[in-house]
């Protein structure tokens, strides 16, 4: 039967969260193997965490079918639960307790007998090489010991298909580099286990996954072996980095130039800095009515001037929330001086936070980091650059680097998303100083 | 989501002991908390014991005169429920900020499991405090000595499984709805509180009151075992503490089976 060849199979999956009507998941299909490592590849906020919520039967779909291991994730959601493995993006593991302890309960939860209880422990407690810390406080563990009992955890259950969410998040290249190999290494063992790994690091998804599934505002973008993805942006990549100028306005003034010089395939900036309007880097999404590009514009600049209006976009359309979030730095000051504190309001939250600090003037340093990096996809890249570097030059702006490359996956994600992927750190120091706040109160 | 297939009704025993093992190791390694529970009541014992029998008269319930040192010792072995059971049903709050909590939601077991599991293990380590303040109460003499102690105390630990139960329902539900920290205090001042004083714990207060509180019949249902006497009749005592009980716990299980696990 073919049917069996597939562990993972996900026909138009939706999903909306009933709280602010948000489209988290748009119609999305796709099927892993067996014993693929499978990878969904996206910035926060693609929803790659809710499609592994639904196949891990945590979240229930809006539309659409998922099947794990031959069982509905709706219907047998029990035998689903037994068939997975998961390891979530933040620690869930209970300091409190020994490592043992931990693996114990879990065992006991999944129904495992005693002895193959004992047994199966100390197995999973050797793969991650933490057989000598099993009587520790988990409380006392390290970031990536702590990934590593979740991994061993996740295993001790033989599942088939082995989830992990963000598995190296915050952890130091060393550890990241272990825990990739044992990823692999399982793969790789006699059980074959299927992974599905979520990630918005680029490296992890190139090293690990047979297979990459780029995410973007709940779609899939493009599904291919890292190899493949790269092949479709033949030709070199040429990053050329400017040195801090006053006259931003000249950039895209720029790019329109290079894009003129024969063989220049695709022009985009680097960072999300620069340009003076969001509306030419709008990618509209695939199977979206024919309505002509300058109404859709027309649109967008009405909705721009007027706060009332973007409240009510950025409500019922989430692809707004992340437009906003990735629009340049000039543009969300502008959109941020519109707003005073009573209109702030009724702004759904993250746009409300992201606001709040631009009026605080938080970005500023972010700004003069991340200044003006063009990055041109390009037949021919070496025959090129003289043009394109004249260019620049013929416009009064100077050059700090230039780097020409092969394709990358991060260009090939650039290519398809718009923007490079920015870490989400604001969610972390939040977590953060709620955990503090928490074992203060205990104490 | 609530809308989820799991088996709700299935429950496994084994998972419920090993999730009740878990509250109670997790108790009695936390010394710093056995240890301040334990100085809580003696502070009350001592302060409410001497406090009252200063007054000089004996406390009168139903024409029968008690020991007003009996009195607020049994009120105070009662009143630890409502400290430790609403603290103790919101672990589950604790768990939901370390992650923990999705661990045990991914599972293969009902909410119901983990419901009662949380419930039981709570429950049984309130009732362990309850042993040791009426131990202390004993030890200092503020019962008498009396071999018919040993079967009033033998009879206290259903009445304070019981009686446990209600209080810890209270703290599942509001954990289980809490979103931050800050309701911390609330829940102390507008349920703890008022609980705790208008139910005439400690010392003797106008029945017109005190018989709007649930966790008054509690208490009563405590100094009957505990004194032989009391204010209102053994059945209703009975009665309420126990619907208020089961009450609770169906209103804990449904909030627990809406929670969602948040990113």
């Amino acid at each position: 039967m073919a049917e069996n060849n597939k562990i993972i199979d996900v026909r138009n999956l939706t999903k909306i969260y009933d709280e602010g009507n948000v489209l988290a998941v748009d119609d999305i299909s796709f099927d892993i193997k067996k014993g693929e490592i499978f990878a969904l590849l996206g910035p926060n906020g693609a929803g790659k965490t809710t499609t592994i919520s639904i196949l891990a039967t945590l979240l229930s779909s809006t539309n659409g079918d998922a099947v794990v291991n031959n069982y509905d994730v709706n219907k047998d959601s029990d035998k689903v639960r037994k068939s997975i493995g998961i390891v979530f993006q933040e620690p869930s593991v209970d300091g409190e307790m020994k490592a043992w302890e931990n693996l114990e309960l879990h065992a006991i939860l999944y129904g495992m007998p005693k002895k193959e209880r004992q047994v199966k422990i100390n197995e999973v407690l050797k793969l991650v090489d933490l057989d000598d810390r099993a009587n520790t406080f988990v409380k006392n563990y390290s970031g990536g010991m702590k990934r590593r009992l979740e991994i061993a955890r996740g295993l001790l259950h033989e599942p088939k298909v082995l989830f992990l969410d963000e598995p190296t998040l915050g952890l130091d290249p060393q550890t990241r580099r272990k825990i990739w190999d044992k990823i692999k290494e399982l793969n790789k063992s006699n059980s074959k286990i299927t992974i599905l790994i979520t990630t918005h690091y680029m490296d992890e998804a190139d090293e690990l996954a047979d297979r990459i599934c780029i995410m973007d505002h709940g779609k899939i973008i493009a599904m291919d072996t890292s190899e493949n993805l790269k092949k479709k942006l033949s030709g070199d990549v040429i990053d050329i980095q400017l040195e801090e100028i006053n006259e931003r306005f000249k950039i895209p003034i720029i790019i329109n130039e290079i894009k003129q010089i024969s063989g220049v395939k695709n022009v985009s900036l680097g960072t999300a800095e620069g340009d003076s309007s969001m509306i030419p880097n709008i990618q509209f999404p695939k199977g979206m009515p024919n309505i002509s590009p300058e109404m859709i514009q027309a649109r967008i600049r009405e909705t721009l001037s007027d706060p009332k209006k973007l409240i009510i976009a950025w409500k019922r359309m989430p692809m707004t929330t992340g437009m906003f979030l990735n629009a340049p730095l000039a543009m969300k000051k502008q959109i941020a001086d519109m707003f005073d504190d009573k209109l702030l309001e009724e702004v759904p939250d993250t746009i409300k936070q992201e606001i709040i600090k631009i009026k605080k003037g938080e970005f500023e340093e972010e700004e003069a980091e991340l200044e003006s990096t063009i990055s041109i996809s390009c037949e021919n890249g070496g025959k090129q650059l003289p043009l394109i570097i004249q260019k620049i030059g013929e416009n009064g702006l100077k050059i700090k680097t230039v780097n020409m490359h092969q394709p990358t996956l991060e260009d090939v994600f650039l290519h398809y998303v718009g923007t490079t992927i920015r870490d989400e750190t604001s969610n972390h120091t939040k977590d953060m100083k709620r955990m503090i706040q928490m074992r203060q109160l205990r104490k | 989501m609530s809308d989820l297939n799991i088996e709700k009704t299935k429950i496994n025993y084994n998972a419920v002991w090993i999730l009740a093992k878990r509250e109670l190791l997790s108790f009695w390694r936390n010394k710093s908390r056995v240890i301040s529970s334990l100085m809580q009541g003696l502070l009350f014992l001592f302060v409410f014991g001497i406090g009252l029998s200063g007054l000089g008269s004996s406390t009168i319930i139903q024409g029968v005169s008690v020991d007003p040192r009996a009195f607020a010792a049994s009120g105070i072995a009662a009143m630890i429920i409502l400290f430790t059971g609403i603290f103790g049903g919101m672990s589950i709050f604790r768990d939901k900020m370390f992650g923990f909590m999705k661990e045990l939601l991914v599972a293969p077991v009902s909410r119901r499991t983990l419901m009662l599991g949380r419930t039981v293990g709570v429950a049984l380590q309130t009732m362990l405090q309850v042993l040791i303040i009426i131990g202390l109460s004993i030890a200092i003499g503020y019962f008498g000595y009396d071999l018919n102690l040993i079967w009033r105390v033998m009879l206290i630990i259903p009445v304070a499984f019981l009686a446990s139960l209600g209080i810890v329902g209270i703290g599942l539900t509001i954990s289980t709805r809490l979103r931050d920290m800050q309701s911390f205090g609330l829940i102390q001042t507008f349920i703890v509180m008022p609980m705790m004083w208008l139910s005439g714990a400690l010392f003797p207060f106008p029945m017109q009151v005190t018989m709007f509180n649930p966790f008054t019949y509690s208490v009563d249902l405590f100094r009957l075992v505990l004194l032989g006497v009391s204010y209102f009749p053994f059945w209703l005592d009975l009665l309420i503490t126990g619907g208020f009980g089961a009450l609770l716990i169906v209103i804990g299980a449904r909030s627990f089976n809406k929670m969602e696990i948040s990113q």
